[in-house]
C-alpha cells in the first residue's frame, strides 16, 4: 500500500464552510483509508472583537459571520439578550422574524442544491436552480432592502414592518415556489442519474450521528429527529405544528447517505413555503419593536445583569449564542457557535472507505460554509515526486465517474 | 449596451477569498447565472492564477492566508489588474481590530480598483470589472484618445 | 422513553448525585401568541463530580452538547457547558447549562470525549483560547489558531499582555 497524501482545499465556485479547510487524506489505490482535518484559515477573532462593541453593534457584527445564513446569527443573538435581560417581544415582530428566517431557508437550500449538482457534473442544474432562487432574493430585497445581510433584527423586535402592499407580492412568490417545487422534485429526487451517483455514498449511521453531536439536515438524514423548531419552539413556531423531516417520509427507508440529505433539504423547501403561508394568514396586529428609541434601549441594557442562551434552527442546523451581561456597555462573555462547527467531526466516518472521485460530493453534502483555496497536492512518499492537481481535475474525476456509472 | 465592439479579447478572472464571510463570494458566483450572465461579455472564472488577467480579492486578510495572497499575486502574469471587492478588503470594514486580521489588502499588494459595499450588488462588480478592463487596455498600448472615447461611451 | 419535566429532572439529579450541585435555578419563558412555556435549568457543580453528572444524564437520553463557553473572571476560569436533553417531542426539550469553576493558575478538568466523542472540537478550542488542560483529550493540536502562534499566549485570558502588542503592531 503506497502512502500518498493529498492536500485538498475546495475550489472557488464553492461558497460554503466558515473556514477554508485543509484535509490530509491517506489513500490506498482509489480508496481513502483515513482523513485528517485542519481548520483555522478563516478565523477572524469575532468574539474577541465583540468585547469592545456595545450590544447593538454586535448585531451588525454577527450578521457578517456568514453571508448565506445571515439572518440566523442575529436571530439567536437577539433571543439570547432578550432572555438575559428579560425583554418581551411583541407578537407581530415574532411572526415577521419567522417569515424572514423561512425565506432565508428557501434561498439557502436551493443554493446548496445547485452547488451539489455542480460537484456531480450536472452544471446546467446550477444555472437552473440559481435562476429559481432569484425570485426569493427579489422578495427579500423588497421587504428588507438588501439581498444578503438584511439588517432587520433589533433587540426587542424588528426594524421594518410588512405592510398591506407587501402581502400580495409575498403570495405571488409562494405560488411561484409551489409550481417550481414539482420541477425541483422531479429533477433532484426522481431522476435516476443523481440517485445512482449518491446512494450508498458517504454514510453516517444513527449511532455516529448521535454520538458526534451533529445537527441539522445531516443529523435528520441519519434518522435522528432533532429540530429546534420542534423540540423547544420559539417565536411563531410555538403556534405551528412542525415535525422534523426524515427521509422515510419520501422514500420509506433511512440510510444516512448523500441521497437522503438531498431528500431532507428538498422537502424542507416545501415545508418552509407552508410555514410562511400560515404566518401571513395569521399575522397579528401591534407594534414591531418593544422599545423604538435606541438611546433608551442602550440605557436599559447597560443596567441589565444575567446570562442568556438563544437557539435558532438555521438552514444548516442549530445556531446557539450565549451572552452574559454584567451592568456595563459591553457584554462580559459572548459565545457564538455556527452549526458547521458541530458537523465537522462527522466528516471523518463519512469519508472513510470512499473513492477519491466521491470526495467533492461527500464534502459538500453537509452543506459546509467555507471560503476556499484551490489546489490539491499529491506527494508520493515512495518516489518523493510532487504532483499538483487543480480543483478542476478533481471535479473531472467526479464527472468521469458519473459518466461511467450512467453507461 | 453592446460590449463586443469595445473589447477585442476576453477577460479571465481568478477569485481569491482571504477569509471573508462569503456574502460577496456568492454574488460573484451569481454573476454566472442566467440573470446577470456575465459570460456573454467574455468574462470567465478560471481555476488557476497562471491563466488570469484579473485578480478578484475578497475578505479582510487573515494571518494564515497572507503568504498565499502574496504567492498568488506573484504567480499571475503581467499585465494584470487587482480588484478588491467589498468593504473588508478596502478598509477592514467591521473587522478592524482583531488579532488575526492583518489589515486591508492594499497594505500588502498594489490594488487597481476598489468596489465598496457590504455586501455588494452584482451590478457593482460588473462596473468594477469594466473599469479594470479599461485600465488593462491602456496597459496593452491603446492610445489615450481611444481610451477616453471608450470611457465616455461606457459612462453614457 | 420517559420525559421528565424540569422539577423532576432536578430532583432526580439531586437524589442520585449527593454533594455535587452547588447552585441551581429553573428559568421559564413563554413563546408565541399562545404563550406556552419552555424551560432552562442553570446548574453549578463541583469540578470533580462533573463526569459523574454527565454519566447520570446519559442514563436518561443521550444528551446533546452544543458548546462550551469560557470566561476569565479575574479570580477563576469558569466553563459553562451548554447541554440539551429530551429531544423528539414538542416543548419537551430542556436546556441544561452547567457551570464549572476552575482554578486560575493551573486550570484543568477531565475530558468527556470518551463519553461524548462530539465534544472534541469544543474542548480543543477552549484549550487553545484559555489554556485549560483537558486530561485525556486525544487530539492536542491547535484547531483554529495558526501553528506558529506563540505557545504561551491565550487570546481570551484577560491578563496576557502579549496579545495587545500583537493587535497594535498590525493595525
Amino acid at each position: 500500500m503506497s502512502k500518498t497524501t493529498y492536500k485538498i482545499p475546495i475550489g472557488p465556485i464553492h461558497p460554503s464552510l466558515e473556514e477554508p479547510m485543509t484535509f490530509n487524506f491517506e489513500i490506498a489505490g482509489e480508496r481513502i483509508q483515513s482523513v485528517d482535518l485542519l481548520p483555522g484559515d478563516n478565523h477572524r477573532g469575532i468574539e474577541f472583537m465583540g468585547r469592545n462593541r456595545n450590544i447593538v453593534q454586535i448585531i451588525y457584527l454577527a450578521e457578517r459571520i456568514c453571508g448565506i445564513c445571515s439572518a440566523s446569527h442575529p436571530f439567536a443573538f437577539c433571543r439570547a439578550v432578550e432572555n438575559a435581560a428579560g425583554i418581551e417581544v411583541p407578537p407581530r415582530a415574532e411572526y415577521i422574524r419567522v417569515v424572514i428566517a423561512e425565506l432565508e431557508r428557501i434561498h439557502s437550500h436551493i443554493l446548496w442544491a445547485g452547488v451539489a449538482a455542480l460537484e456531480l457534473g450536472f452544471s446546467s442544474l446550477l444555472y437552473l436552480s440559481w435562476k429559481v432562487r432569484e425570485e426569493v432574493l427579489d422578495l427579500l430585497e423588497l421587504l428588507t432592502g438588501n439581498r444578503i445581510n438584511y439588517g432587520i433584527f433589533m433587540i426587542g423586535g424588528v426594524r421594518r414592518d410588512i405592510t398591506e402592499e407587501h402581502i400580495p407580492r409575498i403570495r405571488k412568490t409562494l405560488e411561484y415556489y409551489k409550481d417550481a417545487y414539482q420541477t425541483l422534485e422531479d429533477v433532484f429526487l426522481k431522476d435516476p442519474s443523481i440517485a445512482l451517483r449518491t446512494k450508498g455514498v458517504g454514510i453516517l449511521t444513527y449511532e455516529q450521528a448521535l454520538k458526534l453531536a451533529s445537527v441539522g439536515p445531516t443529523a435528520r438524514a441519519s434518522g435522528v429527529k432533532k429540530d429546534v423548531r420542534q423540540d423547544q419552539p420559539y417565536s411563531a413556531y410555538a403556534d405551528l405544528d412542525i415535525k422534523a423531516i426524515t427521509p422515510d417520509v419520501f422514500s420509506g427507508e433511512v440510510n444516512g447517505d448523500v441521497y437522503d440529505r438531498i431528500i431532507v433539504r428538498v422537502l424542507e423547501v416545501f415545508q418552509s413555503v407552508q410555514i410562511i403561508e400560515q404566518c401571513i394568514n395569521n399575522l397579528p396586529e401591534g407594534d414591531i419593536v418593544s422599545e423604538p428609541k435606541l438611546a433608551k434601549l442602550l440605557g436599559t441594557l447597560k443596567k441589565a445583569k444575567g446570562e442568556g442562551v438563544g437557539r435558532h434552527e438555521a438552514p444548516r442546523g442549530e445556531v446557539i449564542h450565549y451572552v452574559k451581561l454584567n451592568e456595563s456597555e459591553n457584554p462580559e462573555v459572548w459565545k457564538a457557535r455556527a452549526p458547521t462547527y458541530n458537523n465537522l467531526m462527522p466528516w471523518m466516518p463519512m469519508l472513510e472507505n470512499q473513492e477519491v472521485a466521491d470526495i467533492p460530493i461527500v464534502i459538500a453534502s453537509i452543506d459546509p460554509c467555507i471560503g476556499c483555496m484551490d489546489r490539491v497536492t499529491l506527494v508520493d512518499s515512495q518516489t518523493n515526486k510532487k504532483e499538483v492537481l487543480t480543483r478542476e481535475e478533481l471535479i473531472k474525476l467526479s464527472v468521469a465517474k458519473t459518466r461511467r456509472i450512467l453507461k | 449596451m453592446k460590449l463586443d465592439k469595445y473589447f477585442d479579447r476576453s477577460l479571465w478572472v481568478f477569485h481569491l477569498n482571504t477569509g471573508s464571510c462569503n456574502g460577496c463570494d456568492i454574488e460573484i458566483v451569481a454573476l454566472l447565472t442566467p440573470r446577470y450572465d456575465v459570460e456573454r461579455f467574455g468574462i470567465k472564472l478560471v481555476g488557476t492564477p497562471k491563466h488570469a488577467d484579473v485578480l478578484l480579492v475578497t475578505g479582510p486578510v487573515n494571518r494564515k492566508m497572507l503568504p498565499r495572497l502574496k504567492l498568488i499575486y506573484e504567480q499571475t502574469p503581467d499585465p494584470k489588474a487587482v480588484i478588491v471587492v467589498g468593504t473588508c478588503g478596502t478598509s477592514g470594514g467591521v473587522f478592524y481590530d482583531s488579532y488575526n486580521v492583518v489589515g486591508p489588502v492594499d497594505k500588502h499588494i498594489p490594488v487597481d480598483v476598489y468596489v465598496p459595499g457590504c455586501p455588494i450588488r452584482p451590478e457593482a462588480i460588473i462596473n468594477g470589472v469594466l473599469k479594470a478592463w479599461l485600465k488593462l487596455e491602456r496597459l496593452r498600448g491603446f492610445s489615450g484618445a481611444e481610451i477616453e472615447k471608450k470611457i465616455a461611451e461606457v459612462n453614457a | 422513553m420517559k420525559y421528565f419535566n424540569p422539577e423532576e429532572l432536578l430532583s432526580f439529579l439531586k437524589e442520585n448525585l449527593p454533594e455535587t450541585i452547588l447552585d441551581s435555578n429553573i428559568l421559564t419563558r413563554k413563546a408565541g401568541v399562545k404563550q406556552e412555556e419552555f424551560h432552562q435549568i442553570w446548574l453549578e457543580v463541583k469540578k470533580e463530580r462533573f463526569r459523574d453528572t454527565v454519566k447520570m444524564l446519559m442514563s436518561l437520553q443521550f444528551p446533546h452538547i452544543a458548546i462550551i463557553a469560557g470566561n476569565d473572571t479575574g479570580e477563576s476560569v469558569d466553563l459553562t457547558y451548554l447541554f440539551s436533553i429530551f429531544y423528539g417531542e414538542k416543548f419537551k426539550e430542556i436546556s441544561l447549562n452547567i457551570k464549572v469553576s476552575l482554578d486560575r493558575e493551573k486550570p484543568s478538568i477531565e475530558s468527556i470525549t470518551d463519553l461524548i466523542p462530539g465534544a472534541q472540537t469544543t474542548e480543543r478550542e477552549i484549550k487553545e483560547m484559555f489554556g485549560v488542560e483537558f486530561v485525556g483529550l486525544p487530539e492536542m493540536r491547535n484547531i483554529f489558531l495558526p501553528e506558529d502562534f506563540p505557545k504561551n499566549i491565550f487570546p481570551f485570558r484577560k491578563d496576557q499582555k502579549g496579545l495587545d502588542e500583537l493587535v497594535q503592531k498590525e493595525s
